[in-house]
């Protein structure tokens, strides 16, 4: 297809009839570029930003503790898997679709650290504004140059970040359940 | 009788599965209405204030989410709300009487219906249709104002994910019950709900 | 009426450049000079207001009629249903996605698990999959009919409303005769579905068909040879192809701008390519073309609903769900008998199946647009991370852009033409 010539290109993976193409953070702009004008990448689906906190650990289910199995647990039975480590805390997926006669849909994605800014892709597809205010509301990423970075889906005088895996779910405790 | 028969319903001389469930007399409504009326002492004039009540009690188009499109299904052709005098779904709740709350409050949300609450003109009552506006329903989470009755006092709370539309005249009727009865709308009754 | 063969973009190009404004997309901003002429009016069409698409807010600048500057509030409807299911097993997750698209609970549920089954890696029995096509194509109708009734009541062709919804009403009786409730029928399984349909299933499904092309031809008569309804959406919010692209729109309201491009048939899922129908595709690129997009799709829905329950009919006895011991229920009669199945059913229902480690996105072509779903598993019985990629989401930043110039009237007749949703694009 073409993917090796992206620029800031880290590695390609094809998983399940899925290809990802993962880009230093830095050179996003470049990359999204390329990929727009050279590879004919017209239309952003989507852009789902994950949080990796945990990842491995308990939060996980994973299959076992070293402590052993508590029957009386559920999720801990079996043995210890845990699934591969993750580079960053956060990783920002662009999932890209080339809208012509023989479509071909890609992930770009990149890795990001707490704080870290990414550069905005508004000026390279559109629909990016509200998909980044998205990120920005419920994950807490910074896009540099996003001309409108407020929230869209809370309130605007919400505190936090609520998809991130340090946010409490919320709500309130029901009855009868372990929490009390 | 099963699926595993073959048989449907209508094999067995049933046209539909209420009629399996015991229904009242001819009446019952009418002696369930006049016990309550003599807890409550109503007068005449009274009587005649809340039948006027019961009989055109329009509600305001608050439709959030799944719940307002079984509610717009009551206002349809199967399920007819004109027979209650309530098709009017009005506008502006300055002209409402009835707040149905269907679907899931966000806190965003919360707000606004507090609002359109606070403009609706006495006696107002509210219906909370739905899980959801009971008591956040499914969603135990940051998002949902878990039940609607925590920033307007409720009524009548039809459950239902979404309740049916039969489940939602149910409760609409339960509501004129208790108006014809001369149970005050809710707003007057100082009880503390959970 | 286009084929996959032709090309994607048919029609001609409706206007040079780009309307997307400047530097915010999805807000019109007030001309200053406007401003200085005083006349100018914000006007807030607030989250309760008579259209019925739900909580959907409009900040509107107005000179009079015309409508000089707008840009929309959403998140009145933001329910956090992707943290809500990263809390529960992977089987009692499906409840959530119905919920979403409320009028596509159907095919919401159904984009779920096909990203859990893609994750798992197991495979589908025919009968199921030819299932949930029918149902699929049945939940389409479904919300075209609401579209066009609440489209109805919005420009006020009062009586259609009560046309489509009757209509809606037999679509909700099959439903219910399948999965036991009218709406958020929790059906879709990983591997299949819940239960096989019941017997009458595909006779009373072909009643409806063959009743429903004279309702659509009615619900044609009332709109397109309705002259207030042509005056109304005729050249009103027109976007061009390119633009549409670059705002994120899909489905119906990309094919009202001459784009050939429908997911069942450029990249097909269940069995779409193995049956015959058109997707209908106009080229003028406004409100009226939209409306006729969905009214058209409505009839290619019955047609390939119709074959697919031709499929059914002949799959008497066949599984409905997948084999898998580690991941479906085993048959009650078998725990009876046989220590293992018990011992699956157990771990299936206590802790729940687990997903291997993976990231995927699937696709679906619903009612609204394009509907994607990321889903990332650590391997573990409950999903790390699940998005909802919303076509509604999308559209509404794109309405101010379809808006400008035009006056408020228009405005009600955009925002019923592009179909947004709130639970769709609040998730």
């Amino acid at each position: 297809m073409g993917f090796e010539r992206i620029p800031g290109l880290i590695g390609e993976i094809e998983d399940r009839g899925e290809t990802t193409v993962v880009v230093e953070k830095e050179r996003l702009s470049e990359a999204t570029l390329y990929l727009r004008d050279e590879l004919g990448f017209n239309f952003l689906s989507d852009i789902a930003a994950t949080d990796y906190l945990g990842w491995g650990g308990e939060t996980a289910g994973s299959w076992g503790s070293a402590d052993g199995r508590d029957l009386n647990v559920p999720y801990t039975l079996g043995l210890d898997l845990v699934p591969e480590p993750k580079p960053k805390r956060f990783s920002l997926s662009y999932h890209l679709l080339a809208l012509r006669a023989d479509p071909v849909r890609v992930r770009l994605q990149t890795w990001l650290d707490d704080g870290d800014a990414v550069a905005s892709v508004v000026s390279v597809w559109p629909v990016a504004d509200w998909l980044e205010r998205e990120a920005y509301d419920l994950m807490g990423i910074v896009f540099e140059g996003h001309p409108n970075l407020v929230r869209v889906l809370m309130p605007d005088d919400w505190e936090g970040h609520p998809l991130r895996k340090d946010y409490p779910i919320g709500g309130e405790p029901v009855r009868f359940s372990g929490e009390e | 009788m099963g699926i595993a028969d073959g048989k449907r319903l209508a094999d067995y001389g049933l046209s539909s599965e209420r009629l399996l469930m015991e229904s009242k007399d001819p009446g019952a409504f009418e002696q369930e209405v006049a016990q309550l009326e003599q807890a409550v002492l109503a007068t005449t004039l009274d009587k005649a204030v809340f039948w006027a009540q019961t009989h055109s009690m329009w509600p305001d188009t608050f439709g959030l989410a799944c719940c307002a499109i079984e509610m717009m299904a009551v206002a349809g052709p199967r399920y007819d709300l004109a027979r209650f005098g309530m098709e009017a779904f009005r506008n502006s709740p300055r002209q409402a009487d009835l707040l149905i709350v269907s679907g899931r409050v966000s806190h965003k949300m919360a707000p606004p219906l507090r609002q359109i609450y606070d403009q609706m003109l006495e006696p107002k009552w509210v219906v909370a249709m739905g899980v959801c506006a009971s008591s956040g329903g499914m969603f135990a989470n940051y998002a949902v104002l878990q039940g609607v009755d925590r920033i307007v006092p409720v009524d009548i709370y039809v459950p239902g994910c979404p309740p049916r539309p039969e489940g939602l005249l149910e409760g609409i009727v339960r509501l004129h019950e208790r108006v014809m009865a001369g149970i005050p709308p809710a707003y007057e009754i100082d009880e503390k709900i959970c | 009426m286009a084929t996959v063969s032709d090309s994607v973009f048919t029609g001609p190009v409706l206007y040079e450049g780009t309307r997307i404004p400047s530097p915010v997309p999805s807000w019109v901003q007030v001309d200053p000079a406007r401003l200085e002429d005083g006349n100018v009016l914000e006007v807030n069409f607030g989250p309760n207001h008579p259209s019925t698409h739900g909580v959907l807010r409009l900040v509107v600048d107005l000179d009079g009629e015309e409508i000089v500057g707008m840009r929309a509030v959403i998140g009145y409807l933001h329910t956090g249903f992707e943290k809500s299911m990263e809390q529960k097993s992977w089987w009692k997750a499906i409840n959530y996605p119905s919920r979403i698209d409320y009028l596509a609970s159907f095919q919401n549920e159904l984009l779920f698990v096909l990203a859990i089954e893609k994750l798992l890696g197991i495979e589908v029995p025919p009968k199921a999959t030819w299932i949930r096509m029918a149902l699929s194509e049945l939940n389409r109708i479904h919300s075209h009919l609401v579209w066009l009734g609440t489209m109805g009541l919005e420009l006020g062709v009062q009586s259609l409303y009560f046309y489509c919804f009757d209509q809606r009403e037999r679509v909700l009786d099959l439903f219910e005769m399948v999965t036991g409730v009218r709406v958020h029928g929790r059906y879709c399984q990983a591997g299949g579905l819940a239960e096989d349909i019941p017997p009458g299933f595909v006779a009373d499904a072909r009643t409806f068909c063959r009743g429903m092309p004279k309702a659509i031809d009615e619900y044609e008569h009332m709109t397109q040879q309705n002259k207030m309804w042509q005056k109304r959406t005729k050249g009103i919010g027109v976007v061009s192809a390119e633009d549409a692209i670059r705002l994120g729109l899909s489905g119906p309201n990309l094919r009202g701008s001459g784009v050939n491009w429908d997911l069942r048939k450029r990249e097909p899922y269940l069995f779409y390519d193995q049956i015959d129908f058109e997707v209908p595709v106009y080229e003028h690129g406004d409100s009226y073309d939209r409306a006729r997009v969905r009214i058209d799709e409505m009839r290619q829905s019955l047609r390939i609903a119709e074959q697919c329950l031709d499929q059914i009919e002949g799959m008497g006895g066949e599984p409905w769900i997948a084999d898998d011991r580690k991941v479906v229920l085993p048959p009650r009669e078998e725990l009876h008998t046989s220590m293992e199945s018990l011992i699956h059913h157990f771990k299936i229902v206590t802790e729940g199946y687990r997903v291997p480690a993976g990231e995927v996105y699937v696709t679906i072509e619903s009612p609204r647009g394009e509907q994607g779903c990321y889903v990332v598993s650590d391997g573990g019985p409950k999903p790390w991370r699940v998005h909802f990629r919303a076509p509604s989401f999308p559209t509404i930043a794109a309405a101010p852009t379809l808006c400008q110039e035009h006056l408020i009237a228009d405005l009600i007749a955009i925002s019923a033409s592009l179909d947004p949703l709130m639970g769709d694009s609040d998730r």
